[in-house]
């Protein structure tokens, strides 16, 4: 186990180096100059060499990037034009936001993970619980209810059921707040109200696909030889399938549930827009049309780490829930 | 100076849909002020920079008070404040040398802010300024302001790390456009730039080589206020700038919100013009404007006391003008933004040409496509109304759909073939279309050119662009035609590129006009420009006026004082209060 963790943790390193070399060389290769945006009105030759100069951009690109990656391990001084010393992690420095890239994240990573993290588990335990429950009762009325939710769930867009909830709850049955975030230390009540309906539209549209993986995989499951065995054998109902079945079909919606977490965490774009609310989403689609390429290649390199992360997770997941697969 | 990019309004969700849907197109009229135009004064009599500023009838103090925005304020720092947003913010938490009182109706006076009066010009040659500053100005931390602090604001505007802001008196003290390479702020930190100086703790002088008459003007910008060299901070201001207004800045997180909370320091005695009627504004950023407009429709908690800063959005301008108390808590009022077809008098040499096209234009037509009065008021002078001595006049007088008759006739029964730029949105494709089928009524043959909308103002700056005619618009930083006729039309800075007289005019009797009128005392410039305008338009017609941008913004049930300033046609909130 250990020495799986090791191995993993060493091929997630070197992801994560393969990615910043190559969010390096985009950040070069990108159209827009990172000078343009800090040269004054009136700028000519002189003064864009004069910034050039003053930034490090013309030093050699590997001293650049190790220069950069220093900077993410140790800090290290980015000049009075970027705001003088920048502590570890440095991330650069943002002209748009006129801060250290890493406080921008220091305040939008807690916004992301206040979305996604409770909209996973509802969409989880909705998803899971409705596929399991349309399985075991196959057929029925419960049944097609389930599946017509998650074909409808698997159908719509993000943006209209964000609107529709806004339109009937904050708008006219004036039930829940205007969405916002607020930090879950400050006030938890707050937090939850102003996050509830991101959460519910997150929830709705992910859960379809688990509804229907779910249920088709205990389907399979119930048939297989070993639960009508536990079931001969006079186990109960609850035992066989919460026990066995599930455990057994469970497993490629781990596989899924971690991509999709480490996607979402990466940004949930649409989510933040519909809602008004700025994570890492917004900040990077912000960065993209404003071109400020240092918080570009930071978000870059978060998703990445969320996306390693995630499958890191999975990888354990799938030991500790079945046994067959052997680590290492 | 800033040319203004007409911008689309970008993202369409699905909130602006589903209310959207909603509203029914019942033909109201706007109400629009197309009179409105701007009368002022400098002011002499130093009373008239005395604080308190009149109380708001209605006000109440308390509450807060929320402004909604899409974007965030790109700068705080007020030396590099020069957005509309920001112009619009720093009035809270900075004070500058002079400021306008502004009814809101276009009637403005330039006063003194931290300065006693708008200046003193020494010896009448706009060469040395004077102003002497008032007593009993605190900083948020209770340290007085005096002229040193002022001149310190001014001297760290030549740091070349603080970029944005406007850059006129720097250039003016430099006598060079390349300021910061005469004097290099962070070399020289401890003295003060060429030309500026404080004899004593009440006195700023500026002492400049040649004539600039526009001081008092420039002096209204943010880049006039003070800070203490110890809270300098560099670019980091921008985040933590050091208030010397009736609010102080609590909290700033970049693109979510910025707080402010008053200033106990702040003594409205002093200020001719703010007030401190809530206890906290808040900027909040993020909202798309479909979103702002639709909760101030729905007018729930505390969107009761807010603003939205953005425009109405095309889906909702029916909606709300067709609906009494929607009407009621709306701000619609023409901007200084004053948009032209300019025409490229190097390519278009014939003066009866140039003449045609502005009995063609068929401005109603045009004002439609692009939404509306809510949108867009017609203008048919150089100058929008919003300057000072402003006088309204058509030189071309050809009503509101144009006379393509006359156009014709003074075509001589030709057919002028033309090359219409537009940008590449769907915005300016739309009025390309609209322009050409309007002109080809008349007798010209237009071929218009889409041009990416990210290069277009840098293409049309070109001296040597292949274009003859193109869609421009200025926005002045202060009211005054001096901002306007001379940096649009004297042709006799032209370069090869990054020129603002897209015209290319180059006529030595208008250039002998704006010397004469510019070594005039400001006050009694006003007037002048007026007439230059037309004698510009009837002797050279170097473009054909069109609109000016209208402002539309929903406010709240309960949020009280606000109105659309005279000088850069956005909502203000230094009247602003909470109604209780």
């Amino acid at each position: 186990m250990v020495r799986f963790l090791i191995k993993r943790i060493l091929t997630a390193v070197l992801t994560l180096t393969a990615v910043s070399i190559v969010a390096f060389l985009m950040f070069f290769a990108l159209p827009a100059d990172p000078v343009t945006g800090m040269c004054p009105k009136n700028c000519n030759t002189e003064r864009l060499e004069r910034v050039r100069e003053e930034l490090g951009l013309n030093d050699p690109k590997p001293e650049q990037y190790l220069n950069y990656m220093k900077g993410i391990f140790v800090g290290r001084d980015l000049g009075s034009a970027q705001g003088g010393q920048c502590d570890a992690p440095c991330l650069g420095y943002s002209y748009v936001n006129s801060e250290a890239v890493s406080d921008t994240f220091a305040r939008v990573l807690p916004v992301t993970l206040s979305i996604v993290i409770p909209a996973a588990i509802i969409w989880l335990v909705l998803g899971i619980g409705l596929g399991m429950v349309s399985a075991l009762r196959k057929g029925t009325v419960l049944d097609r209810l389930s599946v017509g939710f998650s074909l409808t769930g698997a159908s719509l867009q993000l943006y209209f059921v964000g609107a529709v909830l806004q339109l009937v709850f904050v708008y006219t049955l004036h039930i829940l707040p205007t969405p916002g975030y607020t930090s879950i230390f400050e006030d938890p009540l707050k937090w939850a109200g102003g996050l509830v309906l991101a959460w519910w539209s997150l929830a709705f549209l992910f859960s379809a696909v688990y509804t229907r993986l779910s249920r088709a995989q205990m389907l399979e499951t119930l048939s297989e030889d070993f639960v009508r065995t536990a079931r001969a054998k006079g186990l109960a109902k609850g035992k066989v399938y919460g026990r066995h079945a599930l455990r057994a079909a469970i497993t490629p919606m781990v596989t899924i549930a971690g991509l999709d977490l480490g996607s979402a965490l990466g940004g949930t774009v649409i989510t933040e827009t519909t809602f008004g609310i700025r994570g890492l989403g917004r900040t990077a689609v912000d960065a993209v049309r404003l071109g400020d390429l240092p918080t570009i290649m930071a978000t870059v390199l978060i998703s990445a780490f969320f996306i390693v992360l995630a499958n890191i997770v999975v990888d354990l997941l799938y030991a500790a829930i079945d046994p067959r697969i052997r680590l290492g | 100076m800033r040319a203004r990019v007409v911008a689309a309004a970008g993202s369409a969700f699905a909130v602006a849909l589903a209310l959207g849907a909603c509203s029914k197109n019942t033909g109201t009229k706007t109400d629009v002020d197309t009179e409105r135009k701007t009368t002022g004064v400098i002011a002499t009599d130093p009373k008239d920079s005395l604080g308190p500023a009149p109380e708001v009838p209605g006000a109440a103090k308390g509450g807060t008070f929320t402004i909604l925005r899409e974007t965030q304020i790109s700068h705080l720092d007020p030396q590099r404040v020069y957005s509309f947003a920001g112009l619009m913010a720093a009035p809270l938490y900075a004070r500058y040398l002079t400021t306008w009182k502004d009814d809101g109706k276009g009637k403005l006076t330039l006063v003194g802010d931290l300065a006693e009066t708008p200046g003193t010009n020494v010896n009448k040659d706009c060469k040395v300024w004077e102003f002497k500053i008032k007593d009993g100005l605190k900083f948020e931390d209770g340290r007085p302001i005096t002229s040193k602090e002022i001149a310190y604001g001014i001297a760290r505007s030549f740091n070349p790390d603080l970029t944005g802001g406007p850059t006129y008196i720097q250039e003016w003290l430099a006598d060079s456009a390349q300021y910061d390479t005469v004097w290099d702020f962070k070399a020289n930190k401890g003295s003060l730039p060429p030309g500026l100086t404080t004899p004593d703790d009440k006195t700023l002088r500026f002492e400049f080589k040649t004539a600039h008459c526009d001081l008092p003007f420039a002096a209204s910008l943010p880049a006039t206020a003070p800070l203490p060299p110890d809270k300098d901070t560099g670019v980091n201001v921008d985040n933590q700038p050091f208030a010397s207004g009736p609010y102080k800045i609590t909290k700033v997180a970049p693109g979510v919100e910025v707080v402010l909370e008053r200033n106990d320091q702040w003594d409205a005695k002093t200020d001719p013009v703010r007030h401190q009627y809530p206890d906290k504004f808040v900027w909040s950023f993020g909202t798309t404007p479909d979103a702002q407009a639709n909760r101030m429709i729905a007018d729930n908690g505390p969107d009761q006391s807010a603003v939205a800063f953005n425009t109405v959005p095309a889906s909702l301008i029916s909606r709300v003008l067709g609906d009494a108390t929607l009407k009621s808590r709306s701000l619609l009022s023409p901007t200084p933004s004053a948009n032209r077809l300019t025409i490229n008098t190097q390519r278009v040499t014939d003066l009866k040409v140039r003449q045609a096209l502005n009995y063609a234009i068929d401005r109603d037509g045009l004002i439609k496509a692009l939404g509306g009065e809510a949108v867009a008021s017609p203008l048919t002078t150089l100058l929008p109304p919003a300057t000072l001595g402003f006088e309204k006049y058509d030189a071309y007088p050809a009503g509101p759909n144009g006379n393509p008759d006359k156009a014709k006739e003074l075509l001589g029964g030709k057919e002028v073939p033309l090359v219409l730029a537009v940008r590449d949105d769907d915005l300016n494709q739309r009025l390309g279309t609209q322009l050409k089928n309007n002109l080809e009524k008349a007798g010209f043959k237009i071929t218009v050119k889409t041009t990416p909308a990210d290069s277009y103002l840098d293409d049309v700056k070109n001296k040597n662009n292949a274009w003859d005619i193109y869609l421009d618009s200025w926005a002045a930083d202060w009211p005054s035609g001096a901002a306007v006729l001379p940096v649009l039309f004297d042709g006799r800075g032209i370069k090869p590129a990054g020129n603002s007289n897209t015209s290319y005019v180059n006529n030595d009797a208008i250039n002998a006009e704006f010397d004469r009128v510019l070594a005039m005392d400001p006050a009694a410039q006003a007037p002048e420009w007026a007439k230059l305008d037309k004698k510009i338009m009837e002797e050279v017609a170097p473009a054909v006026p069109l609109y000016v941008d209208v402002s539309f913004n929903l406010h709240g049930s309960k949020a009280g004082g606000v109105f659309i300033e005279s000088i850069f046609g956005n909502v203000s909130f230094v009247n602003a209060f909470v109604k209780q």
